[in-house]
């Protein structure tokens, strides 16, 4: 008996202990009742990353509106090559280029890597200049391209950098989306989780995450400031892609407000491709030297 | 004729917009207004530039992303020079765009695999310094406006092949063949801008000229033959997570340079030639990002190195600012550079750089006065240290959501001589830009920087792209 409830032991502890590691690249995972909050969070980052997919394909425009109402546009292309490739520690390596007038050219080549610990290597396609630099990685809590998110709520936020805590599993109430004013996700059965980040001080005390359990995705992000101040929100609309009898699921819309100032941004990804078969030549240094812009 | 042009028009409109329907066609484009006004000087606030551009790019894809035709076009006109009587004598040259400038980029791209060829006018970006060409030499330079403008706005366009191959992940070989040749530009005499050199070169020339005596001075440009061509090459790779290049450059120097051909007439009659010289550039470049745990993370570092063999390199009398000859010497420039972020938004860059001559012992001396030559700074005739330590340092930072870009560079060398520019950039709405700036240059007349201690500019732009 004492043998049994060892094996038993050991057992949970293996599973649990595969479920820490990384997921397997190129799977489609889903949560479910009975996980963990660490292993829902693994699949909400695996999601988010886009890690079930060999490639994806972005045409979008992000919108920046202020509490005047006066609104800025961006349009981008972006492309991604996921990779998880243990040789040369690549988890993927994103293409980003800007088609609006004023920032057109704009190019931003980033490899992200396995190792949760270090940082992305940036190239930058600078216009003015007709060069390539490579840049600094900007620091986690500066805003990301002058959006209302952090770097780290697009880019670099890892499962490694919080801790988990599972408050319940509730519906969804709904979210108004004030760029095409749709509500979406309403009474969408949920998981409910408090992400408190491991670095102190830091900008935020805690987050409290709504991941969808249809999608995987994190649909709703509540983020406190260090007197427990709700200070902004990201909301994210999920959708199913059937891509070669797979459910992948796309990030369609992101909006997220800074309540301190009431700028909101909104980025909408208007056209969206998996499985394209990009090559990783692409994401090269080149790939920027042959912009014309 | 007005009907048939009309009629091309027409279907050069239907072309574009069946192009565009299909997604084939792209443009973009932007009018700007730059003004600057100087604010110190032997004069009250004056007005120096009042400069409007009309720039027009557009692509066409003649087989999806394998065959691109790009063409960019760019017109100006600086009213300040009709506006300002003291610029009369340059607004012929300063006022209006010169010849065939208004063709900024007009090259086919064509992509299959590991090899990309570009072929046509263009511009290539060499090394990783920023504002000091240290490897960026393949283009030659507008200085019209000093070192002031966008990089990509000093460099001068050239017909050339740029072919590249990659044999591997993340290489490139890069192969340059420029069968053209433009010589690099500066201000005449009497823009805000000219060189000390330069305007020493008319003092004198006027002199001569008003005491009855003859000086011509002819430019002769290398012959138009293919053998004439500058060619360049570049490899590209990684060693680890160290971004590397290696690159050689071989031609004609695009910076002439004056000799005393001959004189006649007892002297009273000087032959001078502007010549370009053959010379070659060795050198390299490095680049890395810290990513790893370390005390260095964050930081990226940047390195260009060039040995810049048979340079032409004045010497002569730094006192008087005259030019007695031109040595080739062989002169190393390297440059080291960190960018890192601090308190969140604060972008800092600081670069340096030496620029390292060979300096050898000329034994040149003036034969009448015995004095010794020195070795002279091309831009200002002044004396040329042996070794130059150069700085620069750059802090940048975006406000209100990436609107508000506040920047300051100052660039120095141990000579105290120096500019800071500090820059305020403000996006309206999405075609709007704004910006006020200020270039404050301090340091000895005989200096880079220091013989513009009396053009202080302070400055507005407004861009409309579209």
């Amino acid at each position: 008996m004492k043998k049994i409830i060892l094996l038993m032991a050991a057992m949970i502890l293996v599973t649990g202990s595969v479920f820490a590691a990384e997921l397997e690249y190129f799977q489609i995972y889903k949560p479910k009742d009975g996980m963990t909050a660490d292993e829902i969070m693994q699949i909400e980052y695996f999601v988010k990353y886009t890690k079930f997919a060999h490639d994806v394909y972005l045409e979008g425009k992000a919108l920046f509106v202020d509490k005047s109402g006066s609104v800025l546009e961006k349009e981008t292309l972006r492309e991604r090559i996921t990779l998880g490739r243990i040789s040369d520690d690549i988890a993927y390596k994103d293409l980003v280029m800007f088609t609006s007038p004023q920032v057109k050219g704009l190019a931003t080549l980033t490899w992200t890597y396995l190792n949760p610990k270090r940082q992305q290597d940036t190239w930058l396609w600078i216009p003015s200049l007709k060069k390539i630099r490579k840049i600094s990685a900007s620091n986690a809590d500066d805003t990301f391209m002058g959006s209302d998110f952090t770097v780290e709520d697009i880019l670099t936020r890892r499962f490694e950098d919080e801790t988990y805590t599972l408050i319940g599993t509730q519906n969804f109430p709904g979210y108004t989306c004030e760029y095409d004013k749709k509500t979406y996700f309403k009474d969408a059965p949920c998981f409910v989780i408090e992400c408190k980040p491991k670095r102190s001080p830091w900008y935020y005390s805690k987050r409290i995450l709504w991941v969808d359990k249809n999608t995987g995705g994190g649909i709703y992000d509540e983020m406190y400031d260090p007197l427990g101040r709700k200070f902004k929100y990201i909301f994210k609309d999920f959708e199913i892609y059937k891509v070669n009898g797979k459910d992948y699921p796309a990030q369609v819309i992101i909006e997220g407000k800074d309540l301190r100032n009431s700028h909101r941004t909104t980025i909408v990804n208007t056209v969206i491709k998996f499985e394209i078969g990009l090559s990783e030549d692409l994401f090269a240094e080149r790939a920027l030297i042959q912009s014309r812009w | 004729m007005k009907k048939h042009i009309l009629i091309l028009i027409f279907l050069l409109f239907l072309c574009v917009s069946f192009a565009y329907a299909e997604e084939k066609f792209d443009f973009s484009g932007y009018v700007k207004s730059e003004v600057s006004l100087r604010t110190n000087g032997d004069a009250n606030t004056t007005l120096d530039k009042f400069k409007n551009f009309v720039d027009l790019a557009g692509q066409y894809k003649i087989k999806g992303d394998e065959l691109v035709f790009f063409a960019h076009t760019r017109y100006w006109y600086d009213a300040a020079y009709g506006l300002n009587d003291k610029l009369d004598p340059v607004q012929h040259y300063m006022g209006h765009i010169q010849r065939t400038d208004w063709l900024r980029d007009c090259y086919l791209d064509y992509t299959n695999g590991p090899w990309f060829l570009r072929l046509g006018k263009q511009q290539v970006s060499w090394g990783q310094a920023d504002g000091v060409s240290i490897l960026d030499r393949v283009n030659p330079s507008d200085l019209t406006e000093y070192w002031l403008p966008d990089i990509a706005d000093i460099r001068i366009p050239l017909w050339m092949a740029n072919i590249n191959y990659s044999p591997k992940l993340n290489s490139n070989l890069q192969v340059l063949i420029i069968p053209d040749f433009e010589q690099s530009t500066a201000a005449p005499p009497g823009s805000p801008f000219a060189f000390r050199s330069y305007n020493l070169f008319t003092a004198f020339k006027n002199r001569w000229e008003a005491m009855g005596n003859v000086l011509n001075a002819n430019i002769y440009y290398p012959a138009k033959k293919f053998e004439n061509s500058k060619i360049g090459m570049q490899w590209q790779d990684r060693i680890g997570d160290w971004d590397y290049t290696l690159n050689y450059l071989y031609g004609y120097d695009y910076l002439a340079r004056t000799y005393l051909d001959s004189t006649a007439g007892g002297g009273t009659i000087q032959n001078y030639g502007r010549r370009f010289k053959i010379d070659q550039m060795v050198g390299g470049s490095l680049n890395h990002s810290f990513t790893e745990e370390s005390p260095l993370k964050g930081v990226t570092l940047r390195s260009d190195l060039a040995v810049y063999i048979n340079e032409p390199t004045y010497y002569g009398n730094a006192t008087t600012g005259s030019s007695a000859g031109v040595n080739r010497w062989n002169n190393i420039f390297w440059l080291v550079g960190m960018d890192r972020y601090f308190f969140t938004k604060w972008l800092t860059s600081f670069q340096y750089a030496q620029y390292i001559m060979e300096h050898k012992k000329t034994g040149y001396k003036n034969s009448t006065t015995g004095i010794p030559y020195v070795t002279l700074n091309t831009y200002t005739n002044g004396p040329q240290d042996k070794l130059e330590n150069i700085f620069s340092l750059k802090i940048s930072s975006h406000f209100m959501n990436d609107r508000l870009l506040p920047e300051l560079l100052w660039s120095f060398t141990d000579d105290n001589q120096g500019r800071i520019s500090p820059k305020l950039s403000y996006q309206v709405n999405d075609n709007i830009w704004l910006t006020l700036g200020y270039h404050y240059f301090y340091g000895s007349r005989l200096d880079s920087n220091g013989e513009f201690r009396d053009e202080n500019q302070l400055y507005t732009t407004m861009k409309y792209a579209f």
